[in-house]
């Protein structure tokens, strides 16, 4: 599962013009399922090249309807057209497709249960520099707390695309949560199938498990290899669906290894940490670490710089993993 | 002998007046509610399930369907009385108004048969009546939206929004209706938060307006006959009334905009618009 099919002579299209970024990867498929189903819209908030749409916008002008500066309309409108049995993909940066419009998305969509997705780009701290303002770190808090919703955390561009594919046989509202305008290193294969609901095991080991999602699947991979020289044997599970929470592996994981270590770009509070804690308290208590944001803004800066501050990165993770296992850090 | 409008607009006086007792019915069931809102807008919406929009009750999801939202969601005692009343459902639900596990409860539910958008939160209806009037044109369907906002709903930005989009897509296919009664939870509007010019300010927002007695059955009828206003514009239709109208104890006042419904006011309320037959 995680070898990488990077042959760029089989590659498709898409691949290419993805450019290892989920939010291009995700407009790219919005427009592919545009060309398949007449009944695909996309409803952008002055988002038409942040979620790569200007394609569609060229091939079905119709179909591309730009609201301009105003999430709430957004996800007013998104829910709206759903009614008709249309199919509206309605996209926006994160911390504003999520917070601004929380209201229409708990009552018009979530509430009312229409088939919306929204794609939620420059999530996280991918614009590290542009401040708490344009940080999203309690996005997935607030969608998994939404009845009704599925929330999916692609690893990747190429989950991001088969996610966005993925949302052609789902019902009621999900949520899709995407990087920025940055590269993401490839984790998954870009032939694959991704399925809602059902996690990635991409590495497998008895000592202790790392789950992760999103950008910092890369990253547990990376601290798998290096914990693997220390003689440790890190499972590492791509938990790319939040919401249904895919039970089995994250048992699996506390019944036969040494414990769990979460990792995410969210706060420590409700994303997939607390998925997982909540889970494991009612049904196999465990030991666990979460690699996270602790409860406060974080600071302006390089995003990579601002995750390691934080322990969001292979490094963190390979600590909090030493520190489950009550191992010290080698000596460098 | 009457004319056939005068007759046609004789039966929309006896189903408002029906609609106001209804209205009455479920509150009384409920024990409180918002009578305030509900009998300012009966004679509206009398006129819109009964001569206006395009509806199959007994097929709510009939494609073809005329959409209405009625975005001032507190006003669901009108809305569910109208919708029992136009054969939705029975109108024995009425009394099952607040219920536990009731269709019915003090804000609209998607899941009632005729309601075609949860509403309660304030601001949410005209977005969504933009999202249902482009399906149509996109599906090149001939359905109408019409929107029914509170004036104390206009104070949420979301409206604003909402209505420069509508305009600048051109939706004559949209219709908003505000139910302009002057009064909301705290005091009068113009107090709390006022909204004039009110017309001035759909009218710069790109929308045509017109202004009628709300309360006036043969007005109301010839508003929405007259719909679209414009060709390439969404349609505005403010309708001036009266907080609590039918009720006299009740009417202008924001003590009515939510209260108790005792079984004194209850008969108090059905005596002043008659008895029953």
């Amino acid at each position: 599962m995680s070898t990488v099919d990077d042959d760029p002579v089989a590659a498709p299209d898409w691949v290419g013009r993805a450019a290892n970024q989920s939010r291009l990867a995700f407009g790219l498929a919005v427009t592919e399922l545009a060309a398949r189903d007449s009944s695909v819209v996309a409803v952008s908030a002055d988002t038409l090249d942040l979620i790569g749409l200007r394609d569609l916008s060229d091939r079905f002008p119709e179909r591309l309807i730009e609201v301009g500066i105003a999430e709430q309309n957004a996800m007013g409108i998104a829910s709206g057209l759903a009614t008709t049995g249309l199919r509206p993909f309605v996209c926006g940066y994160a911390p504003f497709i999520t917070a601004r419009s929380l209201e229409q998305l708990r009552n018009d969509v979530a509430y009312a249960n229409q088939r919306v997705v929204i794609g939620a780009a420059a999530s996280g701290i991918s614009l590290g520099v542009a401040g708490g303002t344009h940080h999203a770190l309690e996005d997935l808090a607030l969608m998994r707390a939404l009845p009704n919703m599925t929330v999916v955390v692609p690893a990747d561009a190429h989950q991001a695309w088969h996610a966005t594919l993925a949302t052609e046989h789902l019902d009621g509202p999900v949520y899709i949560r995407l990087g920025g305008r940055v590269e993401e290193p490839a984790v998954t294969p870009v032939v694959a199938s991704i399925r809602i609901g059902q996690a990635d095991v991409l590495r497998d080991g008895s000592d202790v498990t790392v789950i992760a999602c999103g950008a910092l699947v890369a990253p547990a991979l990376e601290a798998a290899a290096d914990l693997s020289a220390q003689g440790i044997d890190a499972r590492v599970v791509n938990m790319h669906t939040l919401k249904p929470l895919d039970r089995d592996p994250i048992l699996a994981a506390a019944a036969e290894t040494g414990g769990i270590v979460t990792a995410e770009e969210h706060h420590l509070t409700g994303g997939l940490g607390g998925a997982v804690a909540e889970l494991l308290a009612r049904e196999h208590p465990s030991r666990m670490r979460m690699v996270g944001m602790p409860d406060e803004f974080a600071v302006v800066g390089p995003t990579d710089r601002v995750r390691d501050r934080y322990g969001m990165s292979g490094r963190g993770i390979r600590a909090a993993v030493l520190d489950l296992l009550g191992r010290s850090e080698p000596l460098a | 002998m009457l004319s056939n409008r005068e007759a046609k607009l004789q039966g929309l006086r006896e189903a408002a007046l029906r609609l106001r007792r209804n209205i009455w019915r479920a509150l009384h069931a409920a024990g409180s509610g918002h009578m305030g809102g509900s009998l300012s807008a009966a004679d509206l919406l009398a006129a819109l399930y009964f001569h206006h929009l395009a509806i199959r009750p007994d097929q709510p999801d009939w494609p073809a369907r005329d959409r209405f939202v009625l975005s001032k969601g507190h006003a669901n005692a009108a809305l569910a009385a109208v919708l029992a009343q136009s054969g939705f459902f029975d109108e024995s639900l009425l009394d099952d108004f607040y219920g536990f596990e009731s269709l019915l409860g003090m804000h609209p539910d998607i899941k009632a048969p005729g309601v075609e958008m949860s509403t309660g939160g304030l601001g949410h209806g005209l977005a969504v009546g933009i999202g249902m009037a482009l399906g149509a044109q996109l599906q090149g369907r001939d359905f109408r939206t019409l929107v029914m906002l509170g004036d104390g709903e206009l104070q949420e930005g979301s409206n604003w929004e909402a209505a420069m989009a509508a305009a600048h897509m051109g939706l004559a296919n949209l219709t908003a209706i505000v139910d302009f009664n002057k009064i909301q939870q705290s005091g009068p509007v113009k107090a709390v938060l006022g909204l004039d010019p009110l017309a001035d300010k759909w009218r710069a927002f790109g929308w045509e307006v017109r202004e009628i007695d709300g309360h006036d059955i043969g007005a109301i009828v010839d508003a929405f006959d007259a719909l679209p206003y414009a060709p390439d514009k969404p349609s505005l239709l403010i309708a001036h009334t009266v907080k609590g109208k039918g009720a006299g104890f009740a009417e202008d006042s924001h003590l009515w905009h939510v209260n108790a419904v005792t079984d004194e006011v209850y008969r108090n309320a059905l005596d002043e618009l008659g008895d029953a037959q």
